[in-house]
Parts: structure tokens; C-alpha cells; sequence
């Protein structure tokens, strides 16, 4: 049995590019049991956009699970640009989880944006000014968060969605430079504090397709300019046997959290 | 703001505001276009969501920077639905 994965993050979606997904995005019915979105859905974080977004990517017929990006936070508008995309029928997480019974198990998606702060070695610390230190918290909270959503949920997949990256395997392509703007490895550490099978994240632009945390996770850089296609897909849980899935029902969000 | 009017390579400090004018300028919001010296322009790279913005980023770095030689190899990305899936066992 397996779970189907579409993904895709950094649509950055206005007004010019409606439509130019939905062609793609009508295969999806029938063919996976849900649609993941790496953040960075909008350009400047505004409500009308997030229309955009709910036109796009509403009324699909599948399931779609979404974290925000920078850009969706640029005017300030999060909770318009949330509702919006709620009224569309799109799951936002931030810290959060959901459990969907697919034909294939229980596939478990636990989301957050996500922060920078760079890796191992070479990372920001909560020390110094007060600026430094609210950075680095920011990026402390935000995996903590979404740790505890991944250990939360009860499924047979789990998988991890941030828009920040949690490794830095995945940024190959980018400036090192720029790194610590593009992740941070306490979301690798998160990821790897649960049984997650697979990391989704997107936000580097220039960045690779492939990667894996300290603890093996697999991890995909989805953002839209690195997989230039509207989507990608993955098969999940090949190693699940019948006696694992024996118990599924069909369809639907079984168990939000929010 | 510094600018380099004479005719030699821009400098710097020019690529860094070109840089941030492609982020910071909200007609253009752009966080994925590098800009690199060549010894006879700027040379935009990189990839966008519609032609439309390409054309506007073109616009806009020429409004600001006019004596500028500026040539762009920006992309309007595929939207195509993949043909190869990913098995992850
Ligand atoms: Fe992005
Ligand atoms: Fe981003």
C-alpha cells in the first residue's frame, strides 16, 4: 500500500500567474491522496493574492495542506491571507497537525514556516543584543513547535512540511553565504525527534532537490524554480504491510489540530 | 546613494542595490534573481512565475539605473504535471 504525495512550494501567486497551474493541477484527482504546499504562495503576503491562491488551488478534489512563507507574511496580513485560503478549503499549519485517512494508511502532516539561523557550526546564537537573541528564538520556537506537532500525531506516514529548509544539503546551488537566511538545523533536529519519512521545504530557490538529516530523513527542496514542474510526486510507505492498513477507512480529514 | 556614472565595470556597491531593488521594489518581490559583473554589464539570472515579471524587472532596474548596461537570462518557470514519480520506500 502506498501514500501519494503531490508538493509544491514558491507559486508566489498575483494576478499574472492564474491559471498557469491548473491545468496540472486537474491530473490530481485519483492520482494522490494529497497536495502539499512549501509556503511562499504569495508575493507580498495580501489578501487579494491569497485569492489568487484559493482560485488556483481550491476545489481540487483533494485534500490541500499548506504552511506560509516570508512572502506571505511581507504586509502583515496573515490572518486575512489565512482565512482566505481556509474558506478554499486549504489546511494552513503553523505548528500544527493533521491526520488524513488515505486508501493507501493514515498520512500525518505536521507543518510550520519554519526560520533561518544556519547549520551546525555555524549557526546564530541567543546571545548579545536583544535583535540577535529575538532571532534566535524565533527560530528556537518555531522548530520546538513543530517537533511537538510531529510527535502529536497518531498515523502510518509522517511527514514533515516547513517552508525554511532543516538541512543544508538541499541548499547546494545557493550562495553559503546566504545559508543561515535559508534554514536552520533545529527544524533537522525536529524532524529527526519523530518517526517523519519524509521533509518537504522549499523557500531556496536556487537550491537542490535532495537531501537527508543527521537522523536519515529524506528531505525535498519542492520550492518551484528547483523542481520546474507545477508539482512533484511522491510514493510513501511501500514498506507498510497489510496488517498495518488493515484498519483504513476511505476519505477525508479524520483529526485537525490547531 | 552611490553610482557609478563613469564607463568602466559598475561596482559594488551598485550590484548590492540592484540586489535589494530586485527584493525590496514591491513591482518586482523578487528574492531568486542573482545579479553577476560581467566586464561589459550586469547579467540577471534566474527564474520567474510569468513573463509579465520578467519584463517588469527589466523595467524597472532600466528606470532606476539608466546609464546601466543591464542584460537579463531570466526564466518564466514550467508548469507542467511532472512525468516521473518518486518512489520513496
Ligand atoms: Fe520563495
Ligand atoms: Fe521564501
Amino acid at each position: 500500500m502506498v501514500i501519494r504525495i503531490a508538493a509544491v512550494g514558491d507559486v508566489h501567486l498575483d494576478e499574472d500567474v492564474l491559471g498557469r497551474f491548473r491545468p496540472a493541477l486537474e491530473e490530481l484527482p485519483g492520482s494522490v491522496d494529497a497536495l502539499l504546499l512549501a509556503g511562499d504562495l504569495t508575493r507580498h503576503g495580501t489578501e487579494a493574492e491569497a485569492r489568487c491562491v484559493a482560485r488556483e488551488f481550491g476545489g481540487l478534489g483533494v485534500p490541500v495542506i499548506a504552511v506560509l512563507g516570508n512572502h506571505d507574511h511581507h504586509c502583515d496580513q496573515v490572518p486575512q491571507v489565512i482565512g482566505t485560503l481556509e474558506e478554499a478549503g486549504i489546511t494552513v499549519l503553523e505548528g500544527a497537525g493533521v491526520v488524513l485517512d488515505c486508501p493507501g494508511g493514515r498520512l500525518g502532516v505536521a507543518g510550520v514556516k519554519g526560520f533561518g539561523g544556519g547549520f551546525a557550526g555555524r549557526s546564530a546564537s541567543d546571545f548579545g543584543e536583544p535583535e540577535m537573541k529575538a532571532f534566535v528564538r524565533t527560530t528556537t520556537e518555531s522548530a520546538d513547535r513543530l517537533g511537538e506537532a510531529l510527535r502529536s500525531l497518531d498515523c502510518d506516514v509522517l511527514v514533515a512540511l516547513t517552508h525554511y529548509s532543516p538541512v543544508p544539503d538541499t541548499l547546494a546551488g545557493e550562495p553559503l553565504e546566504i545559508y543561515p537566511f535559508l534554514g536552520c538545523y533545529q527544524l533537522g533536529q525536529a524532524v529527526d525527534s519523530a518517526p517523519t519519512a519524509l521533509a518537504l521545504h522549499g523557500h531556496a530557490h536556487h537550491g537542490s532537490e535532495r537531501g537527508t538529516t543527521p537522523g536519515g530523513v529524506r528531505v525535498r527542496n519542492v520550492a518551484h524554480p528547483v523542481i520546474k514542474q507545477a508539482y512533484s510526486v511522491f510514493h510513501l510507505g511501500d514498506h507498510l504491510d497489510q496488517g498495518e492498513v488493515s484498519e483504513v477507512t476511505a476519505g477525508g480529514i479524520q483529526q485537525p489540530w490547531s | 546613494m552611490h553610482r557609478d556614472s563613469g564607463a568602466g565595470p559598475p561596482d559594488e556597491y551598485l550590484e548590492a542595490e540592484i540586489h535589494r531593488l530586485l527584493t525590496e521594489d514591491p513591482a518586482v518581490a523578487e528574492q531568486g534573481i542573482s545579479v553577476t559583473r560581467t566586464e561589459r554589464a550586469l547579467v540577471l539570472h534566474g527564474e520567474v512565475e510569468s513573463a509579465h515579471r520578467r519584463e517588469e524587472i527589466l523595467r524597472r532596474v532600466a528606470e532606476r539605473f539608466p546609464d546601466v548596461p543591464v542584460t537579463s537570462d531570466i526564466g518564466v518557470i514550467r508548469t507542467q504535471a511532472p512525468t516521473e514519480i518518486e518512489q520513496l520506500p
